[in-house]
């Protein structure tokens, strides 16, 4: 195996380009092959991957799946295998029509084949056929066909092979893309991947993917890391992955051996890493620091990486490089790149974006970090800001469009307002003066592709599309959860603002409690009345699920108590029904029903519900409705003194992050109410006040501060024997 | 340029090893365009040569049997490779020779009194007004030549001049330009015979190879002008020295004492700029010359010291202009305010008919990432990054230009031009087809 030898280039050039189709012939080592995975098996470019692969959606006018072959050329890759999955003909009639074909004579691949796998449900069972057929018997780069970069491979591919040929074990070398700390465009939302890498070897030792929706932010490392594999490791989290993969024919083997892996990196590498004592296989990251990778492998790093594009960190994959076969594009100032045959009015304010041939931009517009397709007509003193039009779209007079996506021949009419994170699929239409709102998603047709009934009260009489509603995880697919954190790259926004989420870090534990990170004063009214909570991780173990519970469970109660009067028993039916069909533990039960009420209590507070005084709230949150603190006592509570200590630690911490100057007050006068309805106990309220964790940080202590008087009122009333003093 | 590692990305050794194969010429000529577009090959140096050798396996596989069809083939395979780098002049330098090559050798085999149906221009102007009217910077104003005598015999003189100057033993191909004047076969084009094709395409061939090897000694013959240039004790500027200027001075060197001023920008991300140098400096040391490095504007402070500043072009422009480092623009223009000569060094195949820059464009953009960290997030979607990588100096700024023809003034240029372009092909780049 000498490392030595002939350039992949020439001995591809200096070969006649055959056919496709010969497969397990034996190749020499000199020949470098690629596996193109143009289906993700993902549906993050809804309503667009409907009637279209994802591959051949345009990025900066150019298809995506461009990217990846003049990727795949300018590292000498000769060999070809690409997997479409859905829409396989549109992707094989694009391909063999382009000048990648092997039929063209400038093809610079000598084999460009199409592998077919029928009922292929997953990344992994593609490559686990792809073992079955053994095409692949060298080294090949795996990569997707929605990358885009401009790495050169040739120092990792030596690195690699040096590698292997020290050991076999050592089968695959990912190329990753530091990002730097601190939040970078290019990064992906909602998934961090988190490497473990050997700073001497480069060995990857732990694969983890971390996301907002998590409420424990901590990794859980094999202490065998320590203790055997490594002395000097980084963890970092700072990485762009493009999945851009060197591997060995053994990584396919090691696919099939494992039939349950179905995502190269959260399955196949978190479990290759993970069981490295049983299959003795070794993974390898090399970090680059120099040029570009990256995946648009949502509509989020779709619009990251066209502003790269349009930024020229992609060079020479930009368009006034003209690298793309077709196209003759000229950089003005402003980074607007105008490709011949492009008419601007001259007084239309174009900056930072991409303008096509045929397109004509009328009088007076301003467009701002836009990119625009071939054949657009765009009317007079439009507004265009963030958005991509593809081909042949038509935008009325005076309409204002931001921050979207409109697909090949959509239509919008005049004075329309479209607003941040719509996407129009093809061919969609809208009247004149159509104001949509945030977010909206529009199509001709559904999810299983047929017509729609048109929606002309929302779009105008004019129109032919209606909102595009992803039945597919409505209906078909049972493992939808809500805390799926690829939910968060379906839209072309990223936003978490209104979201649950935890704020749970290693060193606080004062914020694994209920946290809402509102500082400012008028937060917390509002926030109870947006019926806004958060995830709560105090027992991280079911803080998945116990999240959803959680914050269901407080809406509930807090939904009951506001009712007004009534009995409570509906209340508390609906929450033994919650907590039935969520399995939630005695603990987060307790922890819910503390919250509510403290919630309740605190809210009473505001001038909203009326301003009382502490006393009075806490004695309205209670006993307004019937049959309230019974359900603490049995429900909340249900035992004896630790419960009664968790139940009052629960309430603590709530009233903390109510930032209130009385919520100690409001904590002394529940805990009294409590008492005088024999729901605590004496030695619940004195168990609590001698438990360190009602002290852990300084507010939490404040708030126990407060209470004093009742303690100590307590532990009097204790030595006496008697209790029938009034206090207040 | 031996790589350490043998890689699998192509690079200019590679592609031309590939020439050596049997690949499809669409092959090898969409090869070098995706080469130049994703700049695997760059460089004037690099990119003349690969378009030189590129040429030749157009002339050596694609079908031709009369000299009109392969000035058309060759002006298609031309135009695309300079559309794959409109900037980079040389690429159409080079194809401009090669047509003007393949019209001498043509008209050298055709009866010298049949007019020559050239393919494009049905245009004719008098012979005479060519020499005069052509000092015109404009080529696009330029009258056009017709093709047949008087364009055999004034190409033919700069043919042999650098061929005078020419290290190379050259005879055997003045042989094959002597039998000019002397044949009476009045055969057209169109009907030229298997033999004469195959004498046609050997010359045209021999005539590429000779430009290659032209490019190979440029450096060298022109280094030849060092020691006229600088003289004992002379304070020498240079702004980022070419491996041409580098050469140069070395020659220098061996003869001269003198002091050597390196001026350069501090590099982009850190890399330390003036280490590029270190080996130039440390030769020029053991020949006990003296040399400065400079950044930024503490070149200023010994221009007045200064008696002349070498600049090395990637490109120099029909009208005189340079292509050049970038910020040599600034330097140069200190350099004048100091009064002081200002010499380019270039082949005489980076002169060009064509103008296209004024001074307001830096004529190439670098990559964003040369200057900035990718990995901050905080500048990278929030700046355009937009830095120059050559820049554009006027031609009032320059003195003297020297090539591996001789020195020479702003006002030889034009000869030298239509000493080795044939009028037919100096606008070349504005009838580039539109063929996919």
């Amino acid at each position: 195996m000498s490392s030595k030898g002939k350039s992949g280039a020439s001995s591809a050039k200096g070969r006649k380009p055959r056919a496709g189709g010969g497969g397990g012939e034996s190749k020499s080592e000199d020949v470098l092959q690629a596996v193109v995975l143009a289906d993700s098996f993902q549906d993050r470019y809804r309503p667009f991957s409907i009637e279209k692969p994802r591959c051949l959606l345009p990025l900066a006018n150019t298809p995506l799946i461009e990217y990846t072959f003049e990727f795949l050329a300018m590292n000498g890759v000769s060999e070809v295998y690409i997997y479409c999955g859905a829409h396989t003909e549109q992707v094989e009639d694009y391909v063999s029509r382009s000048r990648w074909s092997t039929a063209s004579r400038s093809c610079p691949f000598s084999v460009v084949q199409f592998v077919r796998v029928s009922d292929a449900r997953s990344i992994g069972d593609v490559l686990r056929d792809m073992d079955k057929r053994s095409l692949v018997d060298g080294d090949f780069l795996l990569v997707h066909g929605d990358v885009v970069s401009n790495l050169v491979l040739d120092k990792v591919l030596a690195a690699h092979r040096k590698r292997r040929e020290e050991s076999a074990a050592n089968i695959m070398t990912m190329v990753l893309r530091s990002g730097g700390p601190g939040s970078h465009g290019t990064k992906t939302n909602a998934i961090t991947p988190v490497f473990t890498i050997d700073s001497r070897n480069k060995r990857c030792l732990h694969y983890e993917e971390i996301t907002p929706l998590q409420s424990d932010h901590y990794l859980t490392l094999d202490p065998a890391i320590t203790d055997e594999l490594s002395t000097d490791f980084e963890v970092r989290a700072d990485l762009i992955d493009a999945q851009v993969d060197i591997c060995t024919p053994d990584v396919l083997a090691l696919w099939s051996e494992s039939f349950d892996y179905d995502l190269p990196r959260r399955n196949f590498l978190h479990g290759v890493l993970k069981d490295w004592e049983l299959n003795g296989k070794m993974i390898y990251a090399e970090v680059l620091e120099e040029g570009y990778a990256a995946r648009a492998s949502n509509l989020q790093m779709y619009d990251s990486v066209s502003s790269d594009v349009i930024d020229g960190w992609t060079a020479p994959f930009v368009p006034h490089k003209n690298t793309s076969s077709h196209g003759s594009y000229t950089l003005y100032d402003g980074a607007l790149s105008m490709e011949d045959g492009a008419f601007s009015a001259p007084d239309a304010v174009v900056t930072r974006s991409i303008v096509a041939r045929g397109t004509t931009i009328g009088k007076g517009c301003r467009i701002n970090n836009c990119i625009i397709g071939k054949d657009c007509q765009i009317g007079d003193n439009v507004v265009l800001e963030d958005c991509y039009l593809w081909n042949d779209v038509t935008i009325g007079a005076n309409s204002v469009v931001k921050q979207s996506i409109l697909a090949d021949t959509s239509m919008v009419g005049k004075n329309c307002s479209v607003t941040e994170g719509c996407l129009f699929s093809f061919g969609v239409q809208i009247s004149d003066d159509i104001t949509l709102s945030k977010g909206t998603v529009l199509s001709t047709i559904n999810a299983s592709s047929e017509p729609v009934a048109k929606d002309t009260q929302l779009l105008g009489p004019n129109a032919n599309a209606a909102r595009f509603v992803d039945v597919c995880y409505e209906t078909e697919d049972e493992d939808y959860d809500d805390e799926d954190p690829s939910r968060l790259q379906k839209s072309l926004l990223y936003n978490i603002a209104d979201l649950n989420l935890s704020q749970s870090s290693i060193s606080t534990l004062s914020s694994e409690i209920d946290d809402d990170s509102d500082s400012d004063a008028g937060g917390f009214a509002a926030d109870a009345a947006s019926s806004r909570s958060r995830l709560s991780s105090f027992a991280s173990d079911d803080s998945n699920r116990g999240g959803a519970f959680h914050s269901d469970a407080v809406h509930g109660i807090l939904d009951a108590l506001r009712g007004g009067s009534g009995d409570f028993d509906a209340a508390k039916l609906e929450f033994m029904g919650l907590r039935l069909a969520n399995d939630a533990s005695d603990l987060m039960m307790r922890k819910a029903v503390a919250t509510a009420f403290a919630r309740r209590a605190a809210e009473l507070l505001t001038p909203e519900y009326g301003s009382l005084e502490p006393s009075k709230a806490a004695e309205k949150a209670l006993k307004t409705r019937k049959g309230a603190t019974k359900f603490i006592e049995e429900v909340g509570i249900g035992g004896e003194e630790a419960e009664q200590v968790e139940y009052i630690l629960f309430t603590q911490r709530t009233l903390f992050h109510v930032k209130d100057p009385r919520a100690g007050t409001i904590l002394a006068a529940l805990l009294q109410q409590l008492y005088a309805e024999d729901v605590l106990e004496e030695e619940g309220i004195l168990g609590w006040w001698a438990d360190e964790r009602a002290e852990e940080s300084e507010g939490l202590k404040g708030l126990k501060e407060k209470c004093r008087v009742l303690v100590e009122w307590l532990e009097n009333a204790d030595e006496e024997e008697s209790s029938e003093e009034e206090e207040d | 340029m031996p790589s350490a590692v043998p890689g699998f990305a192509p690079t200019l050794d590679s592609y031309l090893r590939s020439l050596k194969g049997h690949a499809h010429l669409d092959l090898t000529i969409q090869s070098l365009v995706d080469l130049l577009k994703r700049r695997q090959i760059s460089g004037p140096e690099d990119c003349a040569l690969a378009t030189a050798n590129c040429l030749r396996q157009v002339v050596a596989k694609s079908k031709w049997t009369d000299a009109d069809t392969l000035l058309a083939n060759v002006s298609r395979a031309g135009s695309k490779l300079m559309r794959a780098r409109p900037n980079e002049l040389v690429i159409g330098n080079i194809v401009r020779r090669v047509l003007g090559l393949i019209r001498d050798e043509a008209t050298e085999d055709r009866n010298d009194g049949a007019p020559s149906e050239t393919p494009s221009e049905g245009q004719m102007t008098p012979i005479g007004e060519m020499s005069q009217s052509f000092h015109s910077s404009a080529p696009t104003e330029a009258p056009r030549r017709p093709g047949p005598v008087g364009a055999a015999s004034s190409a033919n003189i700069p043919r042999s001049l650098s061929m005078l100057l020419s290290a190379k033993d050259v005879a055997d191909n003045e042989g094959t330009i002597s039998p000019f004047g002397n044949s009476g076969t009045s055969t057209p084009l169109h009907r030229t015979t298997n033999s004469q094709v195959h004498a046609l395409r050997s010359e045209v061939i021999n005539g590429i190879q000779e430009i290659i090897d032209e490019m190979g000694q440029v450096d060298d013959q022109i280094a030849a002008h060092a020691e006229v240039q600088i003289r004992p004790g002379d304070h020498i500027l240079v702004y980022h020295p070419s491996p041409t200027v580098q050469r140069f001075i070395l020659r220098a060197a061996q003869k001269r004492k003198f002091t050597l001023l390196i001026h350069c920008m501090p590099q982009p991300r850190g890399a330390t700029g003036h280490d590029n140098y270190r080996a130039l400096r440390d030769k020029l040391k053991s020949q006990g010359v003296q040399s400065i490095v400079m950044t930024t504007g503490g070149g200023m402070s010994y221009m007045s010291r200064v008696n002349k500043m070498i600049i090395g072009a990637s490109a120099i422009t029909a009208n005189g202009g340079v292509v050049s480092e970038n910020f040599s623009t600034i330097v140069a223009a200190a350099a004048k305010h100091h009064r002081v000569p200002i010499v380019v060094l270039a082949g005489v195949y980076k002169l060009s008919p064509e103008c296209p820059y004024t001074q307001e464009t830096a004529v190439e953009f670098a990559d964003p990432m040369q200057h900035v960290d990718f990995s901050d997030g905080s500048l990278v979607h929030a700046v355009e990054v937009k830095a120059g990588l050559t820049a554009f100096l006027p031609a009032n700024l320059i003195d003297t230009y020297i090539t591996n023809l001789g020195t020479h003034t702003w006002e030889h240029l034009s000869g030298l031009i239509s000493d080795h372009y044939a009028e037919e092909d100096v606008n070349l780049h504005l009838k580039a087809p539109q063929d996919a």
